[in-house]
């Protein structure tokens, strides 16, 4: 029986009519007063499905193409490539397998994304964090406000919250805005809005003892690294969905970090024999997020200090 | 059609399990199955780029650029912080330019990749230029373009088509793109005028509302002008692109053979409509079963939204995430459809004369860069 197929060479765009001539592993391709050849079986591809014929390429050679209709003729059972559907190794253990194995690897990636902040962020040495924070943050454009007395009463509360503070830096910043952050290398940064509106001593205390929480149990560290992680994973997936999904989970990070801090900021609070009413009392009344995290926690793990705290309010 | 289907399924359920790794095989197959079912003069096409290309593409835009780019972030993080905002603001124009010229830079290396991964006869194109001067191209034209007014905009736009194409060729044969902007100009000023006729439109019948006191008239012409606005622009805007599409493949050739693109406003408006036909289908079939669950087994009556003190990423896990996912699901469906549509529409208006001489088209001598067009995914420019 005479195996028909069309034939490029690569080299120029006529198609040619060719007969397949086996000779054990190799072959020719003949046309009526030509012959291409010879080519071994083990250096073609299988190239994909063009309408009704299967198509071959061969290593090597650009624009080579091979192109037979049907069904494998039984003379080549063996010395052909087999045809790919899916992909190499998926038609090997079959698609729904892959699709278990390709489930398995994601899940695998999603929690080591999830927890590879908490592991990585103690093993960065506190010296490049603190090149980071000075590198971010400098004077903070001219906006410190540094007289000696301030600084002595901030260095002393904090020393009161936190054994041996010679590694943070609080500083009160000239912004009128309601709120303090911990920025990388030990910065707390108080606002002075904040400061202007506290009615006592004591909830400073409790936000800034707050804020250690973070720098002490890494935070900052922390959210970069998993900010850099998610976006990078989520460029896989279409813009929005990734986006989305991006949003819940850093906000799902940011809310156990914070719990964390708050957890923190009690504990010490009540080893400085500082009560947390103030601090309780002053959060909750400027509806945020974080002082209904802080109601939160008092709530269910601290059933001790709750009572104290959450007696005023109520 | 059938096949248009496989890949939509194929392409759902691989997406998710693979965290949407899959998508750079998705659309590998998707274009070897919409390649294959093209004919073009006598034979069918062939795509042969990889899935791996593309995923290589992908890692090379987030090594290059992503990265870069957190790090310029952070620098301006750190300068706005330090109050040095002269310094910033430059360097948020800085990272502007570079963004125009990486899109503009993507936009050739797309084309150049898939010419290069295009086979018709066993026979491919490319194009030895890196597109490097492309991408400074595409920043001053564009920037004319809009510098005067904005009048320029169908010049930059046709000479950088010309541009991009007269870089490529197919087999030994160069392309020689030529289309002149002149040619859409007319419709240009259509839709960069109408606005200005809208607005004297406007207080016209303002004018003589106020005269004839008829507050009737007054309301149902506004109406009439925000309808036109949103509308009648978009129609305008099609209009013309439709035009520049035409005088651009029109302009196109490669060696004796001419191209030519029919496709007339009308029906890139068929086009359009049936893609929101899609959408539509899409979201009704999103709407339908959450009403009919919703109100059948009262599925949310135990939601509420996250309260104060309460666990609200609880609250999102259990109920806002798989309200998404669901949601998302016959939107995804639609994709693979809509993509078929649009590549259909661009071959079927296609047209190609002249003649080819199959003997003397050799093979292209270009070099093939091993990696896909991850650029042109990550800034979302390309797509027929």
């Amino acid at each position: 029986m005479t195996m028909r197929a069309w034939f490029y060479d690569g080299k120029s765009a006529t198609r040619r009519d060719v007969e397949i001539q086996v000779i054990g592993k190799n072959f020719y391709l003949a046309e009526q007063e030509r012959r291409h050849g010879p080519f071994a079986f083990e250096e073609l591809n299988y190239a994909g499905q063009q309408g009704v014929s299967h198509v071959y390429k061969y290593n090597g050679l650009d624009g080579w193409r091979m192109g037979m209709q049907g069904s494998e003729p039984a003379e080549l059972k063996g010395l052909l490539p087999a045809r790919i559907l899916y992909g190499r190794w998926i038609d090997k253990i079959g698609l729904g397998k892959a699709m278990v194995v390709f489930a398995a690897i994601s899940a695998g990636v999603v929690a080591v994304i999830l927890w590879t902040p908490q592991w990585l962020a103690p093993l960065i040495p506190q010296s490049v964090e603190q090149q980071l924070g000075d590198a971010l943050v400098g004077d903070f454009g001219g906006r410190f406000c540094d007289t000696p007395k301030g600084k002595k009463a901030l260095a002393k509360m904090a020393a009161q919250m936190d054994g041996d503070v010679s590694d943070i830096e609080v500083q009160v910043a000239n912004i009128d805005m309601l709120n303090a952050v911990a920025l990388p290398g030990g910065k707390v940064i108080i606002f002075n809005g904040l400061l202007q509106d506290t009615p006592s001593a004591d909830a400073v205390a409790g936000v800034l003892a707050h804020e250690i929480g973070h720098v002490r149990k890494r935070h900052v560290m922390q959210s970069l690294i998993r900010q850099m992680g998610l976006s990078v994973l989520m460029g896989g997936m279409d813009g929005n969905v990734g986006g989305t999904l991006n949003g819940i989970l850093s906000m799902g990070y940011s809310r156990a970090a914070e719990s964390e801090a708050d957890k923190h900021a009690i504990e010490v609070l009540a080893k400085s024999n500082i009560s947390p009413i103030p601090t309780a009392d002053f959060l909750l009344s400027s509806p945020n997020w974080r002082a209904l995290k802080i109601r939160a926690e008092i709530k269910t793990k601290k059933p001790k200090t709750v009572q104290a705290a959450i007696m005023p309010v109520h | 059609m059938g096949g248009v289907w496989q890949n939509c399924t194929d392409q759902f359920t691989s997406h998710h399990v693979t965290l949407g790794v899959y998508r750079f095989w998705a659309t590998t197959r998707e274009r070897k199955y919409l390649w294959a079912e093209t004919r073009f003069i006598d034979d069918r096409l062939e795509w042969t780029g990889t899935g791996l290309e593309l995923l290589i593409g992908f890692v090379l835009v987030i090594i290059l650029f992503f990265v870069p780019l957190f790090g310029i972030q952070f620098l301006q993080n750190a300068l706005v912080m330090r109050g040095e905002i002269a310094a910033a603001g430059s360097l948020t124009l800085l990272l502007f330019i570079l963004i125009f010229y990486i899109t503009g830079f993507a936009r050739y290396r797309a084309l150049r990749y898939r010419l290069s991964r295009t086979y018709w006869h066993g026979i491919r194109g490319g194009s030895d230029d890196q597109g490097l001067g492309y991408g400074v191209s595409y920043i001053w034209k564009t920037f004319v373009g809009y510098a005067v007014l904005g009048l320029l905009i169908p010049w930059s736009m046709m000479t950088l088509w010309n541009e991009r194409w007269s870089k490529m060729s197919f087999g030994q044969h160069q392309f020689h793109a030529i289309g002149d902007y002149s040619d859409t100009f007319k419709r240009y000023l259509l839709f960069y005028l109408s606005p200005i006729l809208l607005l004297v439109a406007g207080f016209a019948i303002g004018a003589l509302s106020f005269a004839f006191e008829s507050p009737a008239t007054a309301a149902i012409s506004g109406a009439l002008l925000v309808l036109f606005f949103y509308f009648g622009l978009g129609l305008i805007a099609m209009a013309f692109y439709a035009k520049f599409f035409r005088v651009a493949v029109d302009g196109l050739s490669l060696q004796k053979l001419d191209f030519g693109f029919s496709a007339r406003t009308k029906d890139w408006l068929i086009l359009f409509l049936g893609d929101v036909a899609l959408w539509l289908l899409a979201a009704i079939a999103v709407a339908l079963p959450a009403i009919v669950l919703a109100g059948t087994f009262g599925a949310l009556n135990d939601f509420q939204m996250p309260q104060p003190g309460s666990d609200f990423e609880a609250a999102y896990l259990s109920f806002l995430l798989p309200m998404v996912l669901f949601a998302l699901i016959p939107f995804m469906l639609v994709g693979p459809f809509i993509r078929y549509r649009h590549w259909r529409f661009f071959i079927t208006y296609l047209q190609c004369y002249g003649e080819i001489n199959l003997d003397e088209l050799t093979q292209s001598e270009t070099t093939t860069s091993r990696h896909g067009e991850g650029l042109l995914d990550a800034f979302d420019v390309g797509g027929i």
